[in-house]
């Protein structure tokens, strides 16, 4: 029986890489599926997960009707790096009401890239404050949009009060190079900043 | 607005066949009509419950256990004789080469919380297998690996 179905038999021969991820955070619209999408190998992949949960101050007695769901959508986009990682993109949910589902998304990421629209940048803030909190590693991509005010990276870093240390760079989302950049910005932050810490 | 308080929709009720005439599901009031604009389809998927799952003991898995970059892979050639429950075969499908949960969801078509609760069974009964990575590297190496694998992207 074993062996009748050894030829066939599901995946054994292939290596498999190990999974890893990094988060695109950001407020409601500033571009996070974007840049997805533009360095993704495949058209981003979209989940939902549905949260059930009971009302507030109402203890669970009488079962579903005393709970609501919320649909939130994850988009995550996928990067090969080679053989042994591939890498993956989360986009976070937009909505200040889905923090809920950052802790997980953040659990064992490498870092964070955090969105900032310079029309409205306050929209970032939970994000950046979030991953200073938690110790996260992040970086500052300012994505350019079409008629918003040009600021200087420097101008943005302190308008969101982030430490020196924290990399704020330019970015336009939709396009594949910028967006490499961004990562490559936030992974060269995260060895950096591993680094200096020990001999300090 | 509090941050728990809107909710997309309310369930009414699980078993509607006979209520649903005298009392028709209806927004509160009307009030938060922009926030119905999505309707939840109801499943009818059997995924289970996740109290049928052993609670996590060495060895074993349990929904909680998969995050969303938990590998998985087929350990059976998908049959035929789930045909009460496709979507196990489909999981099984997409799963012939490691895959992580995350993807599974995203191909299947339902929500995490769900092919979590599947996945877990699945592995319990042996369907699928959890899998780790073939060279399991240090943070650092990864590190190095990702960087030089963006900068040639």
């Amino acid at each position: 029986m074993a062996s009748a179905d050894s030829e066939n038999r599901p995946g054994t021969q292939e290596a498999i890489p190990q999974a890893v991820k990094i988060i695109v955070a950001g407020g409601f619209g500033a571009g996070k599926t974007t840049m997805v999408a533009s360095v993704s190998e495949i058209t981003p992949l979209s989940t939902e997960e549905v949260m059930t949960e009971a009302s507030q101050g109402v203890d669970d007695l009488g079962g579903v009707e005393n709970k609501t769901t919320t649909t939130v959508a994850l988009d995550f986009g996928r990067i090969t790096i080679n053989d042994d990682i591939v890498l993956y993109l989360f986009g976070t949910p937009g909505q200040d009401r889905f923090w809920f589902m950052w802790d997980e998304l953040v659990e064992g990421a490498l870092g964070a890239v955090v969105l900032a629209d310079t029309r409205r940048l306050d929209t970032c803030f939970h994000a950046v404050d979030f991953f200073e909190r938690r110790g996260v590693p992040f970086v500052v991509a300012v994505n350019r949009f079409e008629g918003a005010a040009v600021y200087e990276t420097e101008e943005v870093r302190e308008a969101l009060d982030v430490s020196a240390g924290v990399p704020v760079v330019m970015a336009d989302a939709r396009e594949r190079e910028s967006s490499k950049e961004v990562l490559v910005a936030l992974v060269t932050h995260i060895i950096d900043s591993r680094r200096p810490a020990m001999s300090g | 607005m509090s941050a728990e308080g809107r909710h997309a929709r309310r369930l009414t009720d699980r078993g509607t066949d006979s209520s649903t005439d005298g009392n028709e599901p209806r927004p509160d009031d009307g009030r938060e009509d922009a926030e119905y604009e999505r309707f939840l389809r109801p499943y009818a998927v059997d995924v289970g419950t996740a109290e049928a799952v052993p609670p996590t003991t060495a060895g074993t898995t349990g929904p909680a256990d998969l995050d969303l970059l938990a590998l998985v892979m087929a350990a059976r050639t998908p049959g035929r004789h789930e045909w009460l429950r496709p979507e196990r075969e489909t999981i099984l499908n997409h799963a012939l080469r490691a895959r992580t949960v995350a993807e599974l969801a995203a191909e299947v078509g339902l929500p995490v919380g769900q092919v979590r609760v599947m996945v877990a069974e699945m592995v319990a009964d042996g369907s699928l297998q959890r899998c780790g990575p073939s060279r399991p590297l240090g943070r650092q190496d990864i590190l190095h690996a990702v960087l030089v694998g963006l900068r040639s992207l």
